[in-house]
């Protein structure tokens, strides 16, 4: 079959008699145990849950779930930097920053300890996509915290003194983020695939920072924020009965407000090496990948187990190259990221700079083994014995629960998906990853950014810019 | 219009609100934790606890080798040692014990903490007996190469780099602050390792480290989760019972010295765009009742946006926009045995002084060390205390009970220990509160630590090619 792996058989049974004669004993005597099977699987269902609608359209899905004493409530809001007006990137953010300074009956402060004393806090996020209204507290408090979510969610006060520190905080946070080389290398990344489409900007400026008024705040909220673009999910240990009127109640009188904006970008691969120099880099930070096809696609499935065997997990293929073999990295991973409707491939490592080049190298060999030759069955079968445990664990706690339902809903993924997940995940065969490899995951189509010293992995990147191809 | 609906909406939520604050505060939901505690006859002490919510398990060993009593000229050794745990066993070798996990649709990890050393898989639970032999296994012996221990200080390189070296406030303050606070070598060394220790590190060194640590005397095992108690510890005695024990030797003193002086200290991070403080007080030792005192102090200081720092720093004077702290910054206030800070930290602007944050850092603590506090932000910081114990217990499918378990089982021979914890926050009165801070909050007994960027201006901004 593959020299390589023949090689690779001989200086792993060199290296085992190597071991066992520091050991001090005899090399033949070696009779490996099989590990043991263990009993017959348990069978599992996501856990039960109830989904309906207020008359005001806000949805409210409730999951009982576990023996802690904790239940969440997660409000999630279909607005983010999506629908953030031109020239304005981090309004969102500094709108849900402002949320918690207070409401129409609350200051901060009291809402700071109102929280607490259920053992929870407010906390308010936006992403690109969606936005989080969230608390965590002890059971006996639960129907208090729907009660104070809602008054944060629907009666902001959005008080015009606390802003100029929110946006100082804002600058801070701004500069340091911009520091960090990981998101240096996401903000060129984005860009690059995106453009001048929301998900292509990773920072606000300093310029639409300052500029933010308290205007422009209100105007955001009342543009975005209403039932009709909201979910509440709530999993853990409560009363369903007594949550279910305190949800009502709550967020029984919220308005409609506008309904979401669908703003899918078209994006095209962009094949390009793009390098951001950081003088004195001890490493370098590649991030390499490229669009594939959206969670709502057939193939969504059979690429993310693609993914896993490829470079998604700790045993897969390009992590046990550059790590366990090469020791160029720590951290490896590839990832699909994902946004409404939209998703990307890519594979990010932390390297060594002396091994930049033969780290991306050593990556797209990985890619390439896999689109021209389908994995063992077994390899395969392994892939997916871990996909469907993993299924499990993120089916076992309250937020990976939310995190699981919110996903199906926000991408509209439909009842049967969380159902047959597994099934689907066990069904893709070696030529399945083979052909997913080979169609979506093609090394000449790739973005390639590295954040590094450019003075010394300049040379090693000639290879990989698009000019040097053919 | 809509204007008009929200007012109506807003009454009825006040109305409700003040309905439901006339009411008393409900009773407490309980929490009973099932715990086994037993010990083989090796000295392997195990505890079960069963939870039967989900179809999974967790399998973790807890080795009593933390990077505190490493040797002294291989710093960082105990956490190079944690990743030669991966490298190769009796049965399994090289990535075979990943792979095994994996293939059995679970996930591992292990990490080097102060007083331990940990390695933990969750798995379907019909493979909790797979977990168990392949544990056993590499606490029966390691098989690892000079190649595996080369690979490694690679990666063990990279991952300091990617953690300390190449990044802003990489390495601030969880791992600086340790080494100017204390004074005893075992508490102030770098325990992530300078990279010219990691790389001289030897075979010799690591087969050495393992069979003078690497013992089920000098170990816990905790599985948490969907299981059988019979047929655990029958698995339990299969696996793990035939292992030797190994003759421990004696622990160092790791006792840190009285402080008697403030400490000021400040380093440049020529990566950083902007200054940063940190602030760290010796605790009170471990399970005393000071010590129940300023668990509940962390929470009324620092933890959450209602604490009194939070309130003072960030929203009063807005110096900062978080305020991060806590005790044990490599765990909680539970899992290490040892000397231990209580610290916090945050980030701030060129134009302010390390001294405006420290004077206004010390109204709360004043405050805290010249009133009692009272009753009600005192019940507070024990529902809070409450809520955060209960989120470690729930960490990822069984590993934070697991955690907690395993380290009363270390250090306290007493895992049962998870049931009487809150009741010792409960005993700490507004009197302890303020004897406590009186003691452990004095200047004398903390060290600051500035953080300075390479110039005012900052360095200059990347260039783009």
């Amino acid at each position: 079959m593959n020299p390589q792996l023949n090689i690779k058989a001989i200086a792993a049974v060199t290296a085992a008699c190597a071991a066992l004669l520091l050991s001090a004993v005899p090399c033949f005597a070696q009779q490996k145990q099989t590990p043991p099977a263990g009993g017959p699987p348990k069978p599992f269902t996501v856990p039960a849950h109830e989904t309906y609608e207020l008359p005001n359209g806000m949805k409210v899905t409730l999951v009982p779930y576990g023996n802690l004493p904790k239940v969440t409530l997660s409000l999630v809001v279909r607005t983010g930097n999506l629908n953030e007006p031109a020239g304005m990137p981090g309004l969102a953010d500094l709108a849900c920053k402002l949320m918690k300074e207070g409401t129409t009956s609350k200051s901060s402060k009291q809402i700071a300890e109102d929280s607490a004393s259920m053992g929870g806090a407010i906390t308010i996020t936006a992403g690109v996509d969606e936005s989080d209204v969230d608390t965590d507290v002890l059971s006996e408090f639960g129907p208090r915290a729907a009660a104070l979510l809602a008054d944060v969610a629907e009666h902001p006060l959005f008080p015009e003194s606390e802003l100029p520190r929110l946006k100082n905080d804002a600058l801070r946070q701004l500069s340091i983020a911009k520091s960090v080389p990981q998101s240096m290398a996401l903000e060129r990344f984005r860009k690059i695939l995106y453009g001048d489409h929301a998900y292509g900007t990773v920072f606000p400026t300093e310029e639409s920072i300052n500029k933010t008024t308290v205007a422009d705040i209100k105007k955001y909220y009342q543009g975005n924020f209403g039932a009709a673009r909201a979910h509440l999910y709530v999993a853990g240990r409560f009363d369903v009965g007594e949550m279910k009127t305190a949800v009502a109640t709550a967020f029984g009188g919220w308005a409609k407000g506008p309904s979401a904006l669908i703003n899918t970008p078209k994006v095209k691969a962009q094949h390009v090496l793009d390098v951001t120099d950081r003088p004195g880099a001890a490493q370098s930070v590649l991030l390499v990948g490229l669009p594939v096809p959206d969670p709502t696609s057939p193939d969504a499935i059979p690429l993310a187990v693609t993914n896993a065997l490829l470079g998604g997990s700790f045993g897969s293929r390009i992590t046990s190259n550059i790590r366990e073999q090469k020791g160029y990295t720590y951290s490896p991973r590839s990832e699909i990221s994902r946004r409404y409707h939209d998703a990307y491939w890519a594979e990010s490592a932390d390297v060594t700079t002396q091994f930049t080049g033969p780290s991306l190298k050593e990556i797209f060999r990985e890619i390439d083994r896999l689109s021209k030759e389908p994995p063992g069955d077994t390899e395969l079968k392994g892939i997916q014995r871990y996909m469907s445990g993993l299924f499990v664990i993120q089916n076992s706690s309250r937020s990976a629960l939310i995190g699981q339902l919110r996903n199906v809903d926000f991408q509209g993924l439909g009842e049967d998906y969380l159902k047959t997940y597994v099934q689907k995940i066990n069904a893709v065969v070696p030529a399945d990853v083979q052909k997913q490899t080979a169609e979506y995951i093609k090394p000449e189509a790739m973005t390639i950014v590295v954040v590094g010293d450019k003075a010394k992995i300049s040379e090693q990147l000639v290879p990989f810019a698009p000019a040097a191809k053919q | 219009m809509q204007n008009s609906i929200r007012c109506i909406a807003s009454i009825a939520a006040v109305l409700a609100m003040g309905w439901q604050e006339a009411r008393a505060t409900p009773p407490a939901v309980e929490l009973k934790v099932p715990v086994e505690y037993y010990k083989l006859q090796n000295g392997l002490r195990v505890v079960l606890s069963q939870d039967h919510t989900a179809p999974t398990v967790c399998v973790a060993v807890y080795y009593r080798i933390g990077f505190r009593i490493e040797p002294k000229d291989r710093t960082g050794f105990a956490h190079l040692f944690e990743h030669m745990m991966f490298q190769g066993s009796q049965n399994l070798g090289k990535m075979e014990f990943i792979k095994l996990v994996q293939q059995n649709g679970g996930i591992l990890n292990g990490s080097t903490r102060f007083d331990f050393t940990n390695y933990f898989e969750i798995l379907p639970s019909n493979k909790l007996e797979t977990a168990l032999w392949a544990e056993a296994d590499r606490m029966n012996g390691l098989a690892v190469t000079e190649d595996n221990l080369k690979n490694q200080q690679g990666v063990v390189g990279n991952e300091v780099k990617g953690a300390v070296i190449n990044r802003p406030y990489g390495g601030f303050p969880w791992l600086d602050m340790p080494q100017y606070a204390n004074s005893n070598w075992y508490n102030a060394h770098n325990f992530y390792g300078e990279l010219r220790d990691i790389e001289a590190a030897t075979l010799t060194e690591v087969q050495s480290f393992f069979k003078t640590y690497y013992a089920p005397n000098n170990a816990a095992l905790a599985i948490v989760g969907d299981f059988d108690p019979v047929q655990a510890r029958q698995m339990v005695e299969k696996y793990f019972g035939g292992i030797k024990q190994s003759q421990l030797p004696a622990v160092p003193d790791l006792a840190e010295p009285k402080q008697e002086k403030e400490k000021r200290a400040s380093k440049v991070d020529a990566l950083a765009q902007r200054p940063a403080i940190a602030i760290a007080y010796h605790m009170p030792e471990r399970n005393t009742p000071e010590y129940y005192a300023m668990g509940l102090i962390d929470q009324i200081l620092v933890e959450g946006d209602d604490s009194l720092e939070y309130q003072e720093l960030v929203q009063r004077k807005g110096l900062t926009a978080e305020v991060e702290g806590g005790i044990n910054y490599l765990g909680n206030m539970f899992n290490y045995k040892g000397p231990m800070l209580f610290m916090a930290d945050f980030k701030t602007d060129p134009g302010t002084s390390p001294d405006t944050v420290v004077t206004a850092w010390d109204g709360p603590i004043e405050a805290l060390r010249t009133k009692l506090v009272s009753k009600e932000t005192l019940d507070r910081a024990r529902v809070k205390l409450r809520s955060s114990l209960y989120d470690s217990m729930g960490a990822i499918g069984g590993f934070g009970l697991a955690d907690l378990l395993a380290s009363f089982a270390l250090f306290d021979d007493n895992p049962t220990r998870i049931n009487t914890l809150v009741s010792e926050f409960e005993k700490v009165t507004p009197q302890l509160v303020q004897k406590a801070a009186q003691e452990y909050l004095r200047p004398e007994n903390r060290t600051v630590l500035v953080l300075e960027t390479k110039s005012a201006e900052g360095p200059a901004a990347p260039k783009k090619n």
